[in-house]
């Protein structure tokens, strides 16, 4: 384990079961039927997002996953058609950047 | 167990980047889209919803509006045809004729809005209302297009143009009367698709051919100007205040960044 108090703390996120999540339709109607749970609307920047939550920079919808998303996770934004991975904000939250 | 299997097999982030790619490119994949939000509609709008009469001054600066939005998706379904041919492979070529198709209806739809809005002449109309750097900027489009540059013409397209609309057809639809509200989110649903298509072809050109960066830099900086003029202009006419304007101009910016054009 590592000295870093930080990096303790990544150590033990990354050791700890992640959180699954039942995803349900939110009315999101612009990819077809079977992947639409996994999408939904972004309400702005007051929107609190879920650990399986991370906004698109791209369009802005709000990508869903079954399970608690982490640094380094891959997730798709198929309204864009953008692949991303997951990383720590500098002030702790989780965003998506684009990988080309 | 085939329960589990199955829902593994629907559960998009597993999907490998090669069968995302495949996916997302498909003529299937933007059919069962635009279904979802298109289907039951008449020219873009639920056909049991109907605006309030619009003041004189208040429809003549729509009717402005609209007839350059006419120009900018006349500009689009001219550029993304003529980059089916040039597409350097099948995906970026059924992925083009899908917003083709896109494209042909934007125009379609908002020019029945000009006929419901009383414009008797709309073809007219445009050629009379139509903004010189708009008309500026499509030109350059299409001698790029026709010049097979195929970076350059995706990033005046997909990046520069789709960026400009997909923002000012979403503050105009927050203001908008009922029905032009309708049609422009309707637009902007099928507008995700080609920003993203733009950036990530884009991105993933930029990566793999570095030296292509700075004839796109070129590009960039001689079609700023007149996006951003024709951007101005656009949002005077629909009334979004001054303050408002740099936040608006952001998700242009933001994307340029990412593509490392700051």
């Amino acid at each position: 384990m590592s000295a870093d108090p930080l990096l303790r703390h990544e150590d033990a996120e990354e050791t700890a079961p992640r959180q699954r999540f039942l995803l349900e339709d939110t009315g999101f109607d612009e990819v077809p039927p079977k992947y639409r749970r996994f999408y939904r609307k972004w309400k702005g920047p007051g929107d609190a997002l879920g650990p399986n939550e991370v906004v698109c920079p791209v369009c802005k919808v709000v990508i869903r996953s079954t399970r608690e998303l982490r640094p380094g996770d891959r997730v798709y934004c198929m309204p864009c058609m953008s692949r991303l991975v997951v990383v720590r904000a500098e002030d702790g939250r989780l965003e998506a950047r684009v990988a080309y | 167990m085939e329960r589990a299997i199955r829902d593994e097999a629907a559960d998009v982030h597993a999907l490998e980047p090669e069968a995302f790619l495949e996916e997302v490119h498909s003529f299937e994949f933007w059919f069962h889209s635009v279904q979802g939000y298109l289907a039951g509609q008449t020219f873009g709008h639920r056909p049991d919803v109907h605006g309030a009469p619009l003041a004189p001054s208040e429809r003549e600066h729509l009717v402005t509006v609209l007839c350059n939005y006419c120009v900018g998706e006349t500009a689009a379904l001219e550029g993304a045809s003529g980059l089916v041919a040039i597409a350097p492979n099948r995906l970026t070529k059924i992925f083009l004729a899908t917003q083709v198709a896109d494209e042909g209806r934007h125009l379609e739809v908002l020019l029945h809005r000009l006929g419901e809005l009383g414009v008797a002449a709309p073809e007219a109309e445009i050629e009379r209302r139509a903004s010189r750097s708009l008309l500026h900027f499509k030109r350059r489009l299409l001698e790029l297009v026709q010049s097979r540059d195929w970076e350059a013409a995706i990033f005046a397209q997909n990046v520069i143009l789709e960026a400009m609309e997909f923002t000012v057809f979403q503050s105009h639809a927050r203001t908008a009367d009922l029905v032009t509200r309708e049609v422009l989110q309707g637009i902007v649903k099928d507008e995700r698709r080609h920003i993203g298509f733009g950036e990530n072809e884009l991105g993933r050109r930029l990566q793999a051919s570095p030296h292509i960066r700075a004839r796109i830099g070129e590009v960039k900086k001689e079609l700023d100007h007149w996006v951003l003029e024709s951007f101005e202009e656009t949002l005077r006419e629909i009334g979004v205040p001054n303050e408002e304007r740099p936040e608006l101009g952001r998700n242009y910016l933001e994307v340029v960044a990412r593509l490392g054009f700051a």
